[in-house]
């Protein structure tokens, strides 16, 4: 069963849509058809980008190629986590790198290698993608649990250093802090598979289904990506934070203020 | 007999302003010290430098003729009890705050009695149902006395006590200078409080972070 193109005079149909939620904000008074403009464009030209390259890397179907196109993700990705979590790069840039490049590389090759078995473990059209979706989440929960940590330390410092004076190390001093960015950064996966198939069809499962795959095929990959999403943001949490926790602090345990970037 | 705390030439910068500056003093085991002065003077980051939460710019902060230094301030923590005009007790109920310490690997093992719980509130004028309140739900005077009480729970010897009668009445401060009578208890306290002055056995003045004057009441 193939998948129903849509061509471009009904692409231009599309976008035409948009312009019912812009009047609907342009009515309740929300200006906003610069920022709407620019993200429709942004992610118009970006996929375009994406798609060309894609039928190149799949074309091509080369081991470095397809790892060097997982690193430059990685990267972009480390990045990002640290520019949304306020906190700077050149201090916890390869941290961040390890934790989550870590992660991914272990959870997609758990998935590729033992699980899917394709013929080549590189091949493009599965490794890409599913790393792609794994550290899309990971990324967001990653932001989480730095910001939320981070933040909570700088609110309750008095806190903090009651810990310290009584005694904790800086891991027991800081744990509880710890414990509740873990909780926050995998709470929504964990909800997300509660609710999975209920409130919403996932994202893959829709196009793998509209791709022309059987149902039944679409909800093993969405369980698979589910339990990799899951795994790999729990890991890449935890070994960031960890891992964070050698840079953020002074050798007295005092949370250094040069290393959160000032809002 | 060697001090227990001995400042020697301490400076001390925080966001490029200086807070303390060419600070010496000493204090032996047993004596009561309090420091005074105008706010921002830097009465409390004497404290906060002695428990390595200020980094020193120059000079040495020694504790039992130790320097102050990554690996031994861990040491200074343990030996020394930090109470705040409002401590953070840093858990629900009252019970839990004064057993949080024992949470701790190096309290671990010397977990109090629920005899030695309520010994210990009795001593500082508060009932035994206390235990049982929310520590949110308690006042600021009885915050106090809780984290004093937890202190002595842990048997520390130094008290860094900043404003500590500030919330209490006659009767508790009564209280909290009977158990500072105690002469193996080491205070170096931050007060405005004329009695709490006049129990010091030595007055540090400061101005803008210097040490300007040292009086000794002779009492200690």
């Amino acid at each position: 069963m193939e998948t129903l193109d849509i061509a471009l005079p009904r692409m231009a149909l599309l976008y035409g849509l948009c312009l019912l939620p812009w009047l609907l904000l342009w009515l309740i008074g929300l200006r906003l058809s610069r920022d709407i403009g620019i993200s429709i464009l942004r992610m118009s030209i970006q996929l375009a980008l994406v798609g060309i390259y894609l039928k190149m890397l799949f074309d091509l179907n080369h081991p470095w190629l397809n790892g060097l196109w997982i690193l430059v993700m990685l990267l972009v990705a480390d990045l990002s986590i640290l520019r949304r979590a306020g906190l700077k790069a050149r201090y916890f840039v390869l941290a961040t790198f390890m934790a989550i490049a870590s992660s991914i590389l272990f959870s997609t090759a758990y998935l590729v290698i033992l699980v899917i078995q394709p013929t080549h473990f590189y091949d493009a059209r599965y490794i890409v993608p599913l790393a792609g979706m794994i550290l899309g989440n990971c990324l967001q929960g990653n932001v989480i649990a730095l910001e939320r940590f981070y933040s909570a330390l700088r609110k309750n410092e008095n806190e903090y250093a009651t810990f310290l004076m009584l005694g904790a190390t800086r891991w027991e001093a800081v744990r509880p802090y710890f414990r509740d960015a873990v909780k926050a950064a995998i709470n929504p996966t964990i909800a997300g598979m509660a609710t999975m198939g209920l409130v919403s069809l996932p994202g893959m499962m829709t196009g793998q289904i509209l791709g022309g795959s059987e149902p039944w095929l679409a909800v093993k990959y969405q369980i698979a990506i589910m339990i990799c999403i899951f795994t790999s943001t729990t890991m890449a949490c935890i070994i960031n934070l960890k891992l964070s926790l050698n840079i953020a602090f002074n050798e007295f345990d005092v949370l250094r203020d040069e290393v959160i970037d000032k809002p | 007999m060697s001090p227990i705390i001995r400042f020697d030439r301490v400076s001390v910068i925080v966001h490029e302003k200086t807070i303390l500056s060419d600070i010496s003093f000493a204090l032996f085991p047993g004596e009561k010290a309090v420091l005074c002065g105008k706010s921002g003077s830097g009465k409390s980051s004497v404290l906060r430098t002695l428990l390595g939460l200020h980094p020193i710019k120059s000079g040495t902060v020694y504790f039992q003729e130790q320097p102050l230094t990554p690996s031994s301030v861990q040491t200074v923590r343990s030996c020394t009890a930090y109470i705040g005009q409002e401590p953070m007790l840093g858990a629900e109920s009252v019970r839990e705050a004064l057993l949080l310490p024992f949470q701790f690997k190096t309290h671990r093992d010397h977990k109090p009695t629920e005899a030695q719980l309520i010994e210990v509130l009795q001593r500082l004028h508060l009932p035994a149902d206390i235990l049982r309140q929310e520590s949110s739900r308690i006042s600021g005077g009885e915050k106090q006395r809780i984290a004093l009480a937890r202190g002595l729970l842990l048997g520390k010897k130094l008290y860094l006590l900043d404003e500590v009668t500030s919330a209490l009445d006659a009767e508790s401060k009564q209280a909290v200078f009977d158990v500072f009578s105690d002469p193996q208890l080491t205070v170096l306290s931050v007060a405005h409080d004329p009695e709490w002055l006049e129990r010091c056995g030595i007055v540090f003045e400061l101005e803008a972070g210097r040490l300007t004057q040292v009086k000794r009441n002779g009492n200690t």
